[in-house]
């Protein structure tokens, strides 16, 4: 520790990224200082740049380093559906998926009591305040199929029945190319009981 | 492994740990309340994570000598008990009152029992605010915080139904008028303490009884899931 204590400082520090070790973050380091100098230098640069300047969209809460996100401030885009998830991972899941042209609203979590997430916590005043605007026509809820995800999506529906607003759930079920006898039976019943006519 | 070797559980709570485990809060009959760690199930492959969520009815096995467990099997006892709108925030409300009250280990098999039935009578449209108060009370009697319900704190006389009592949290009901403050009708203590239909007006005083009740076990941070009952 005394004789190079910032690479061990270096070590430690790339732990922090999720997945990653003491055993791949020492191969980081070494990568990083032995064959990439310009890299690591290019990739601080950036890591002090993003933690300085990026926040969150003021109407979707997803992370973005202007007060309004691309999608938000995109006049192409539908104001009248609003799709609501949990994560701003999920934005670029569903933006790169399908072709969808509404607008977002991130929650950055799920009502979980247990863990001291109210409303309040995961920014429904604000979402409240954005069907109140009156734009929005159908909302749709992409929050997972945890019962954290479905108690979040029953309370939003709620707000939005109050307000004469459609709510609608992404479905869950078999994924494409499964095979019925090796999905779990939670997801099985949840399949059977949203068949759709053909 | 033998299937009777299983335990019968439900998951009160799970959080993430580490990246493809769960760390899991499980309440048993015979061990009670005590946290569980899950290796691997949030990996791709893994079949267990479906199941492991609350509300489904489980029967498990675990190792370990320490406070957190190992889980080592899981499997589905029956489908998980569908709750849905309102009667998902009630679950989400007797989990946390179980989290925050009971606690660790020790056996609560009727509680356990009651737990279950709570679940299903949530899931069979039922009232629910009989279910509620009933797994309330029991849930205090287990904890030895028994209500008093059946007689007049200061004088030992079973309770009359016509009379109207102010209730001491540590000594139990006291006679007092009707129009006083906090009051609760005799007919309400007795409904509560048999599980009996209760009117309007006594829901309601029941409801206010056992949240005072609640709220002084609970120590000063409300119950949180309250809150999900605003849009109500």
């Amino acid at each position: 520790m005394s004789q190079q204590p910032l690479l061990f400082r270096l070590i430690d520090a790339l732990c922090c990224l999720p997945g990653v070790g003491p055993k791949s973050a020492q191969r980081m380091a070494f990568h990083l200082l032995e064959r990439d100098r310009s890299g690591a230098r290019h990739l601080a640069e950036m890591l002090v740049a993003a933690a300085d300047n990026i926040g969150h969209c003021n109407r979707c809460r997803t992370l973005s380093e202007h007060e309004r996100c691309h999608l938000c401030a995109n006049p192409k885009r539908d104001e009248s559906q609003l799709c609501v998830v949990e994560t701003p991972a999920e934005v670029l899941a569903i933006e790169q998926a399908i072709d969808y042209r509404g607008l977002y609203f991130v929650l950055g979590g799920r009502l979980s009591p247990l863990d001291g997430i109210g409303p309040k916590e995961i920014g429904l005043d604000l979402l409240e305040q954005r069907l109140a605007e009156g734009a929005v026509k159908e909302i749709i809820l992409a929050t997972n199929p945890t019962v954290e995800g479905e108690a979040t999506a029953h309370y939003i529906g709620e707000m939005a029945h109050q307000k004469a607003i459609c709510a609608t759930r992404i479905a869950h079920g078999v994924p494409l190319g499964g095979e019925l006898e090796y999905v779990d039976g939670g997801t099985l019943s949840h399949a059977f009981m949203g068949r759709q006519a053909l | 492994m033998t299937h009777s070797s299983l335990h019968p559980a439900f998951i009160l709570h799970s959080r993430p740990y580490s990246n493809t485990s769960l760390l899991l809060e499980c309440f048993t009959a015979l061990n009670g309340r005590f946290p569980v760690i899950a290796k691997g199930v949030k990996s791709k492959r893994s079949e267990t994570a479906g199941l492991l969520r609350p509300f489904s009815p489980l029967l498990i096995d675990w190792r370990g000598k320490g406070e957190v467990k190992t889980l080592t099997c899981c499997e589905a006892a029956a489908p998980a008990i569908a709750l849905n709108k309102k009667s998902l925030f009630c679950g989400f409300y007797i989990n946390e009152l179980t989290m925050r009250l009971l606690e660790r280990q020790g056996p609560h098999a009727r509680l356990f029992e009651l737990y279950s039935a709570s679940l299903h009578k949530l899931a069979g449209a039922e009232e629910i605010e009989p279910v509620l108060r009933q797994y309330e009370r029991v849930l205090l009697s287990e904890l030895g915080y028994g209500l008093i319900l059946g007689q007049e704190a200061e004088t030992g006389e079973p309770v009359d139904p016509e009379k109207h009592y102010r209730y001491d949290l540590e000594h139990g009901p006291v006679a007092t008028t009707s129009d006083a403050k906090c009051s609760i009708s005799g007919r309400t203590l007795l409904a509560l303490e048999h599980d009996r239909q209760l009117s309007r007006e006594g829901r309601r005083e029941a409801r206010e009884l056992m949240r005072r009740v609640l709220a002084h076990y609970l120590g000063g941070r409300p119950i949180k899931s309250r809150e999900l009952f605003q849009m109500q």
